[in-house]
């Protein structure tokens, strides 16, 4: 499967009369999307900010983040299965609008959860601070019960990256990249002696705020199964999650996968990146059970030698981590494993709630309970006396003056388990 | 907790869902529950079904309370 991406790198986003892209300016007609986003009868009042790199604007409580795409070749449409009908994506042609997200807020269910600023020190724990963000507002209608509200406000992000995606159809990008993953019988003749490798995607499934989708699929209620990288590119996995927003995989995340991206680059070179393996992060013990069992089974059956695995949150699944992780191993497939750390304020505590001599290979992502300060800002676009509230915060955490006193992991994406951000204690 | 409880001498029985875990981190006693969210209940059954079956945990938890122990042990029946 071979997928090109088309990059237009966004520069500036503004409001305007008409929606475009212009000489890396993206330009939102917003009367225009908030009535295609009012036609969803569940949502009483949308209303559109932008904040960009650098300003003094602070969003909360963040739900998800999405990056602009539109299919211009190939079968399927962006988020299949949700926006577009359920057709395998992955293939052909797809443009970026590179520098730009929809980010969505409001109150949602009472503990929705992420903080994002856009400049100061709370700037460098998010990568959202460096994109230029188009921030829906979403309320819903009075009395609508919290598993419609997720999902209104969840399409709503989607709508909007769609809604912006569309408009980069006919620009020119200014690269293109090409993603090509071969079936496992040209991969073994392709290339013979380089080491084959998989990786095996862990997705959060606990319920209401914790659910991921999988070409429209609540992903709990699917065995493990495999995906071509590139299929990811289009929007095959979509993020319902955002509680203790750290080590959460906002839709961006996806769409933007560090570990395939790094292992594209080695592929074909330094190894043979066979494939995804997707899984999930159940609540009930035998469900993890059988979850690990089938992704060593499926590594064992493609013949990998190693495997990546990424973790996504923390608490009860570090035992599906180390559940992939043993018996993986156990197969003599070498794994590597990418997680954070809930080690205490003072970052003495045991960092992982599991543990097994097999998982000797890691990769942190960093310690979540870190104490942070977040200095007041000019605007605050959301609800800021949730921080008080959130995961990771508590009572007293919003100051007067509107300082916000947290743990880390009340930051959108400051400790993710895909290796997404750039800080390191080095 | 549990490893704090069973130092001043009192035997713990760990009701909990995520057997690993508590294996890993040393009860001795351990009583597999429902699920993570709804260890004790399950929100899918009547009321008296879930009253027969929060009475059988902590009927099997009180037995395991009572059980000599010579290693880490789970209480599966």
């Amino acid at each position: 499967m071979k997928l090109e991406l088309g990059n237009i790198f966004i520069r500036d986003i503004r409001f305007d009369s008409v929606s475009k892209v212009e000489k890396g300016i993206l330009f939102v007609n917003a009367d225009e999307l908030r009535d295609h986003l009012l036609e969803d009868e569940n949502i009483k009042s949308v209303s559109l900010e932008i904040a960009r790199p650098g300003e003094s604007i602070r969003i909360l409580p963040v739900k998800d983040v999405i990056e602009p795409r539109v299919k211009v070749q190939g079968s399927g449409g962006i988020f299949p299965g949700i926006l577009s009908k359920v057709s395998t994506v992955g293939s052909g042609r797809t443009h970026v609008l590179k520098g730009a997200a929809v980010v969505t807020t409001g109150k949602i269910v009472g503990f929705q959860e992420g903080i994002i600023d856009m400049s100061g020190p709370g700037a460098d724990y998010t990568p959202f601070s460096k994109l230029n963000n188009l921030v829906v507002v979403c309320e819903p209608v009075d009395g609508l019960k919290q598993y419609a509200h997720e999902k209104a406000v969840r399409l709503a992000g989607l709508k909007a990256a769609a809604y912006l995606g569309k408009l980069a159809k006919d620009v020119e990008p200014d690269e293109v990249k090409v993603y090509e993953t071969p079936s496992l019988k040209e991969g073994i003749e392709k290339y013979p002696d380089l080491p084959r490798v998989a990786y095996v995607q862990m997705l959060q499934t606990q319920g209401l705020l914790h659910d991921t989708y999988v070409y429209g699929l609540d992903m709990k209620h699917s065995l493990p199964t495999m995906l071509y990288p590139t299929e990811l590119m289009d929007g095959a996995v979509v993020s319902g999650n955002c509680v203790s927003a750290c080590d959460k995989n906002t839709t961006y995340h996806h769409l933007n996968n560090p570990v395939v991206h790094d292992l594209f680059a080695k592929h074909g070179t330094e190894l043979n990146f066979v494939g995804v393996i997707i899984t999930n992060e159940n609540v009930y013990l035998a469900d993890k059970e059988r979850s690990s069992d089938w992704s060593a089974k499926l590594a064992e059956f493609f013949g990998v030698d190693g495997v990546i695995i990424s973790q996504e949150g923390f608490g009860n699944p570090d035992t599906d981590l180390i559940m992939n992780c043993k018996k993986i191993e156990a197969k003599g497939i070498k794994t590597v494993i990418i997680t954070d750390e809930y080690a205490g304020r003072d970052g003495a505590s045991q960092s992982l709630a599991d543990a097994d001599a097999s998982a000797d290979a890691v990769v942190t992502a960093g310690n979540a309970n870190m104490l942070v300060s977040l200095p007041p800002m000019e605007k605050v676009i959301g609800h800021p006396e949730v921080a008080n509230v959130i995961a990771g915060g508590f009572e007293g955490s919003l100051q007067q003056d509107g300082t916000i006193v947290v743990e880390l992991q009340a930051i959108t994406g400051a400790t993710n388990e895909l290796g997404f951000n750039k800080l390191s204690a080095r | 907790m549990v490893k704090e409880i069973e130092r001043a001498g009192l035997p713990v029985v760990h009701m909990c869902t995520v057997v690993p875990i508590s294996l890993t981190v040393g009860a001795n006693r351990i009583v597999p529950t429902v699920a993570i969210p709804h260890p004790l209940g399950n929100p899918a059954l009547s009321i008296e079904e879930e009253k027969e079956l929060r009475r059988k945990l902590i009927d099997k938890a009180l037995k395991a309370l009572t059980t000599e122990v010579e290693e880490q042990t789970v209480f599966e029946q």
